[in-house]
């Protein structure tokens, strides 16, 4: 499945989460990342991120799925941050 | 599915966070900006361009199950940094060694990939046919050459009526190809933009075999058809037979009748006609694209992938050597 993530967090564990994500999505934008990812490892990536959010200070994460890429329309307005092909 | 990342730019690469990070430098060696590669999404790492890397980088790749492809500057495949093979299986071994070592089992299994490799060639010329192009002749002279293949007595004779399919194969390579001539197949170095892309393909096709045997029992050294030789993965090779048609020489009709690769992606250079970076690209490219494609697999009623495909034809020729089931190539049937 393909998602986009995006985080809103304390800034003492937002690099954290900077750090866990990019092990399994690619960073596109400051807190945002997107990509492909199979159910079981988002799994794994939302129960790491939890352990580091803190609810009483109104951390937050979400996420939004999509069955494939293709089935995502996407629009860079500007200055594109980070593009994603495999050729670096 | 997990990516293929290649790197062309010089650069580095480093372990940093459990996670890749690529920081590509420029002529003068001054570090551009870096790129974090989600590392579980990474299959394997094919290094076109020259790279710096450390012990703890090659760890981290070896425990992710991270593989690493080399090539020099003309695209001859050098090496691998391969992880750790936890598939070992002595039994698989024997097994692949005595059906080796026995004649008729070997052959056996050589000519059932020559099939295979055949019968998807004759699907790639009906295609054409269908869309005008007359390969009528072509496809009935392999159709006589394919009935003697299991009449054969050895390997080598097998091999002979293989080259006489593959060569009346690349004689239809002329008319199925636009503006370009093939001519002859000519190999180290390819002499023309045909034969350029052919040998670039077939180069990558070979290492997406190794990569999938690689994941198997199966030992990449003990082959069938080609002989088993010193320096080279043939089972590889063997393997690569049955996918070339389909996942190599279809993509390059594509990207050249389609205009997607033109003469300016090509150079001259020393004696040979090499792909441009650009046009590497390209090519790279429309060949993953090939390989994520799916298709709906007749037997295990599901969609399947050409990579996965692959992997697939392991594990069928595993269980023939087994003993637990006939080997039948993958064939093409849409």
């Amino acid at each position: 499945m393909y998602v986009i993530l995006m985080y809103d967090m304390g800034e003492k564990r937002v690099g954290k989460m900077l750090k866990l994500c990019r092990q399994y999505l690619n960073w596109i934008q400051n807190s945002v990342f997107e990509g492909e990812i199979t159910e079981v490892k988002l799994k794994e990536l939302i129960s790491k991120a939890e352990m580091i959010m803190n609810e009483e200070e109104q951390d937050s994460l979400i996420l939004f799925k999509s069955r494939e890429q293709k089935w995502l329309e996407k629009e860079v307005v500007g200055y594109e941050k980070n593009d994603l092909d495999q050729f670096l | 599915m997990k990516k293929t990342y290649y790197l062309f730019n010089p650069g580095r690469l480093s372990r940093k966070d459990n996670t890749l990070k690529f920081t590509p430098v420029d002529e003068e060696g001054n570090e551009l900006k870096p790129r974090y590669l989600p590392v579980e999404h990474v299959d394997q790492l094919y290094v076109l361009g020259s790279l710096d890397a450390n012990s703890a980088l090659y760890n981290f790749l070896g425990k992710n199950d991270i593989a690493v492809h080399f090539y020099d500057y003309y695209e001859n495949y050098t090496g691998s940094f391969a992880p750790k093979c936890k598939l070992l299986s002595g039994k698989m071994l024997i097994a692949q060694t005595q059906s080796y070592l026995k004649k008729s089992k070997r052959l056996e299994i050589a000519q059932s990939f020559i099939e295979g490799a055949s019968f998807n060639m004759l699907k790639n010329l009906k295609y054409y046919d269908n869309r005008g192009k007359d390969l009528m002749p072509v496809i009935d002279s392999i159709e006589l050459l394919r009935k003697k293949l299991h009449s054969t007595m050895d390997v080598n004779e097998l091999m002979g009526i293989e080259g006489n399919i593959r060569k009346n194969y690349y004689d239809a390579f002329n008319l199925i190809i636009n503006d370009h001539e093939m001519g002859i197949r000519t190999k180290q170095p390819p002499l023309n933009i045909v034969n350029s892309l052919l040998s670039f393909g077939n180069m990558m096709c070979y290492s997406e075999c190794l990569r999938a045997i690689q994941k198997t029992q199966l030992e990449p050294t003990i082959s069938f058809l080609h002989e088993p030789g010193e320096r080279r993965f043939s089972l590889a090779l063997d393997l690569a037979e049955v996918f070339k048609p389909f996942l190599v020489d279809r993509v390059i009709f594509k990207v050249l009748n389609k205009k997607e690769i033109q003469v300016h992606d090509f150079e001259e250079k020393l004696n040979r006609i090499v792909l441009k970076e650009k046009g590497k690209k390209k090519f790279i490219q429309a060949f993953e694209k090939r390989l994520e494609e799916t298709i709906k697999h007749r037997s295990l009623k599901r969609n399947v992938s050409y990579k996965h495909l692959i992997k697939l034809e392991c594990y069928k020729l595993q269980k023939h050597l087994l003993g637990m089931d006939l080997y039948k190539p993958f064939k093409i049937y849409w």
